[in-house]
């Protein structure tokens, strides 16, 4: 609001050159399983991947039960690049799992994002136009998404697939974290709708 | 019960024809595989298999109550049933012909598919060696998926067995199913010609239809393949003066590079005839001319950054409301305003009514002035919280209401020129009434001044009310109220202080001269709303506005003509105007959504180039740094800062020094796209200019710009670096 009383200044009074330098965009703040609050913003200056995840989707399942997820998360935690698994089920819906409950899955699976976090509200989810579980996004340090959708070009529920698919997230990371470019950029992700 | 009844019966009848069509040729069919949500198998169309000839077999999917399965395309999530067929030597076989889909909405999202019941044809060819009098078995390995508020793949290894023989007949119990099955499957469109062109983010279908179609209703497309349409995106139907439709469709987010052909299939409400019979759905295939730009994802460009805003959280609400205040005083001299305000002065200094009237009379303008702002302000935040893409200067966004302002400035202004009097307009009784209720005539006068105060709000304070807008409700409503008060008070402090007439000289000729001389700021208006028009349409758009302009002239002055001479001729030919008026501007004033107008052509001057939702990330993913110049035609401070500061030489050379490239995002038209990137860098309103430096923070200029600190902002890009990783 401040900043909009700036620019009133500014109008209003048509007085030139008051600036005012802000940015400001829909940031997400999401509890984790501890119950501590993840910032997006806290990691500028990094690569995040944001997972959308629900283990009550069988293509969440897919890529779990196969070891494809973890040995992602692995693999790219080792790169330095912030892992994000962000559920978004409504808390309305009988999928909703608590913070808790989802680090116990997490736990359970073996798998290590740096945090697991639960959007009640799906506030997040809508904000990022997040359709499906899995649907993943990569974020450059600076801010960008520089990839959009699908983990893989195998759009199936079988847990076989995984390992064969060609894996966008890790072609995006691969070509981002060499400084080139991201190729494949955006695709049509697949599964289940995310519970909205 | 009835429900119950009718399976009961059809369950026997089944029973019945199974055993008389097992009696009768022999054919086993297995029996159906039964899943927790779907009953399936596969089901024959003909009573055996003939040598060399082709035989059509479904997999019948019957689904649980709510739940569904997918079309070839599902949507924004799901996935297509698929089959595998595992066939003896010699069968050919083809692909699955999918019915027409249905759109299932879940939440914001749109899938595509089926419930209920569905037959997936697929043809089949006999091999000529088969064996007359042999059974054969045809199996398949189905999977599909099934939804309802949770999703499970599932699948079955289905077969049937049937018989090889020298002729078939229709399956008793399958055969008239699958025929009509067959029979309501889409298939290309007859006699309608459609293009698909490419605008923007949206592909604009065009579609003429046959002399004499039927109308068509309503219109949807379904897309074949995904990462073409944007599945719960808005699809717009539009009809032009000749019959021709136009099916606005918003591109795929996530598109796919190989976007050439639109291909789909169509759903009408009412159907199109196709020899004589109505059919509701049919497919098209046509190349996409032009080159379409990805929808807008949500976030665009840069992500969030709470923490560099928060610091100017020093204004109180206090402060807001003094400011917007302050904002409703000036409103007061804006070119749009000054004359219609003085000449409310002018009628008070002439000073008819009694001092009590005209005090109570500048108290409820107030009223209206205010009621107006917070109605106007409601309307929007109704009109977003229903999904509309708006901001603040909406009202202009709109043809129709600028077609409409025009016309009402013009009047204005003919009015203070002299050539009609508003008395001589109303019939006599209407007169008599608003003078009987001078209240009631102020208040209406309050509400006149926000309307005809609307072409300077949006031009002038559309960034500051959109974030007033962004506010909470009560921040709203303060900063509306408080714009409304600050806009009546001037006009109610001459009502209430009658004193200030003393300084004036006595009422006479000077008061006509001057009403003249206020005509020309309103002409003025009139001509910068024609050329809002002109960026809004096209050339034609302007010149039925000039000639539907001409003709309520000679309407206002032909009806003044016969409310002084009272000759019917006068008032016929003042009636026949106004109505050819209407009929002239009925093609602006028809096309409120301007999501529906044929696109035009971007004008795409010199280095700018035109926002789409990737473009930006296109040119910062290439390594450039980036400006974007966030305007509109009817935004008079954009106007001024690109004549004064974009287009300026020394400005043109230091963008080119530090490798700058140009975005212009025209906001003139309604624009979701657009709207939603103002909204991801936290604006409602133009001008908003963004300066995006290679691995800094982006940073926001000022709305009123000045060169220096463009050159200042330019300064601080850094050299191109590779990008670093900590």
């Amino acid at each position: 609001m401040p900043t909009s009383l700036r620019i009133i200044v500014a109008t209003f009074a048509l007085a030139a050159g008051i600036s005012s330098a802000a940015t400001s965009a829909p940031d997400f703040t999401l509890s984790d399983a501890a119950g501590n609050a993840v910032k997006l913003s806290d990691f500028r200056g990094k690569y995040v991947v944001l997972e959308w995840t629900n283990p009550d989707c069988p293509f969440v399942r897919k890529h779990y039960t196969s070891g494809n997820m973890q040995a992602l998360q692995k693999e790219w935690g080792a790169q330095n690049v912030v892992w994000l698994a962000i559920n978004s089920t409504n808390s309305t819906s009988y999928e909703y799992k608590s913070p808790q409950q989802m680090g116990e899955w997490m736990t359970a699976k073996g798998a290590s994002p740096k945090a697991a976090l639960v959007d009640a509200t799906s506030n997040t989810g809508r904000a990022y136009g997040a359709k499906t579980t899995p649907h993943m996004f990569v974020v450059a340090p600076e801010g960008n998404v520089i990839y959009n959708g699908a983990i893989d070009d195998r759009r199936s529920s079988n847990p076989a697939d995984a390992k064969a698919a060609n894996n966008y997230v890790r072609a995006a990371l691969t070509e981002a974290l060499a400084g080139k470019p991201v190729t494949v950029a955006s695709t049509a992700p697949y599964g289940c709708s995310v519970k909205y | 019960m009835a429900t119950v009844l009718r399976t009961l019966r059809r369950l026997c009848s089944d029973a019945l024809l199974a055993a008389i069509a097992f009696g009768l040729s022999g054919v086993v069919v297995a029996a159906a595989v039964k899943t927790e949500h779907v009953q399936a198998e596969l089901v024959p169309e003909r009573t055996a298999l003939v040598p060399g000839k082709p035989i059509t077999l479904a997999l019948r999917l019957k689904m649980a109550d709510g739940w569904h399965t997918y079309w070839r395309n599902p949507g924004d999530s799901g996935l297509p049933t698929t089959l595998t067929w595992k066939l003896p030597e010699g069968f050919g076989v083809g692909t699955i012909q999918w019915p027409a889909p249905h759109a299932l909405p879940t939440g914001p999202l749109v899938n595509f598919g089926y419930e209920g019941e569905v037959l997936l044809l697929t043809g089949l060819t006999v091999p000529r060696e088969a064996v007359v009098g042999t059974p054969m078995k045809l199996a398949a390995r189905a999977d599909w998926l099934v939804c309802k508020d949770v999703c499970i793949p599932e699948g079955a290894d289905l077969d049937i067995e049937l018989p090889v023989a020298d002729q078939s007949d229709p399956y008793p119990q399958w055969g008239s199913a699958i025929a009509t099955a067959r029979a309501a499957l889409p298939t290309p469109l007859q006699g309608w010609q459609v293009a698909a062109q490419a605008n923007g983010s949206k592909v604009a279908l065009t579609l003429t239809p046959p002399p004499g179609a039927a109308d068509p209703g309503t219109l949807h497309f379904f897309p074949h393949d995904e990462g073409r349409i944007e599945p719960s995106g808005k699809q717009v139907l539009a009809r032009d003066s000749n019959g021709n439709f136009t099916l606005t469709l918003p591109a795929a987010i996530q598109m796919a590079p190989d976007f050439k052909r639109v291909a789909g299939v169509l759903r009408s409400g009412k159907g199109f005839v196709e020899d004589g019979e109505r059919v509701a759905v049919a497919t098209i295939d046509v190349p996409l001319v032009g080159t379409l730009v990805a929808g807008a994802k949500a976030p665009l460009g840069p992500l969030p950054d709470v923490d560099v805003a928060a610091p100017a959280s020093d204004l109180s609400l206090l402060a807001a409301v003094v400011l917007a205040f302050v904002g409703g005083l000036i409103l007061n001299l804006m070119p749009c305003v000054f004359p219609v305000l003085s000449l409310k002065a002018l009628h008070l200094a002439e000073g008819h009514a009694n001092a009590r009237v005209q005090r109570l009379q500048g108290i409820a303008f107030a009223a209206g002035v205010v009621a107006t702002f917070v109605a106007l302000a409601a309307l929007l935040l109704v009109l977003r919280a229903t999904g509309e893409q708006l901001g603040w200067g909406f009202q202009l966004q709109s043809p129709p209401v600028v077609v409409g302002l025009a016309v009402l400035f013009f009047a204005l202004g003919l009015n203070l020129s002299g050539v009609f009097e508003f008395t001589s307009l109303v019939p006599s009784s209407a007169a008599e009434w608003t003078a009987k209720n001078p209240y009631v005539d102020a208040g209406l006068s309050g509400i006149l001044a926000v309307i005809i105060a609307s072409p300077c709000t949006a031009p002038f304070m559309g960034a500051a009310l959109g974030f007033a807008l962004s506010q909470s409700l009560l921040v709203t409503l303060a900063v509306f109220v408080a714009l409304g008060l600050g806009m009546a008070l001037p006009y109610a402090l001459l009502a209430w202080f009658p004193a200030w007439r003393r300084v004036l000289p006595r009422p006479g000729a000077w008061m006509e001269r001057l009403k003249q001389v206020l005509a020309f700021p309103l002409y003025a208006t009139v001509a910068w709303l024609i050329w809002v028009l002109g960026a809004q349409l096209d050339n034609d758009a302007v010149v039925r506005l000039l000639v539907t302009l001409v003709i309520v002239a000679f309407a206002l002055w032909s009806w003044r003509l016969y409310r002084v001479g009272n000759s019917r001729s006068w008032a016929a030919a003042a009636a026949i105007a106004l109505v050819s008026a209407v009929v002239i501007a009925w093609p602006l004033l028809r096309g409120g959504d301007i999501d529906a107008t044929p696109p035009v052509a971007t004008t795409n001057t010199g280095p700018w180039h035109a926002f789409t939702a990737t473009t930006v990330s296109d040119l910062r993913d290439g390594g450039h740094p980036v400006f974007v110049d966030f305007t509109a035609a009817w935004c008079v401070t954009c106007q001024v800062n690109k004549r004064m500061v974009l287009n300026d030489k020394r400005i043109k050379e230091a963008f080119a020094r530090h490798g700058v490239e140009l975005v212009r995002a025209d906001w003139t038209r309604r624009d979701p796209v657009i709207t939603r990137a103002l909204a991801a860098l936290g604006r409602q309103g133009v001008p908003v200019y963004v300066l995006y430096r290679p691995g800094k923070e982006p940073l926001l200029l000022p709305e009123i710009l000045k060169k220096q600190t463009v050159l200042d902002a330019l300064a601080t890009i850094a050299v191109p670096q590779t990008v670093t990783l900590n």
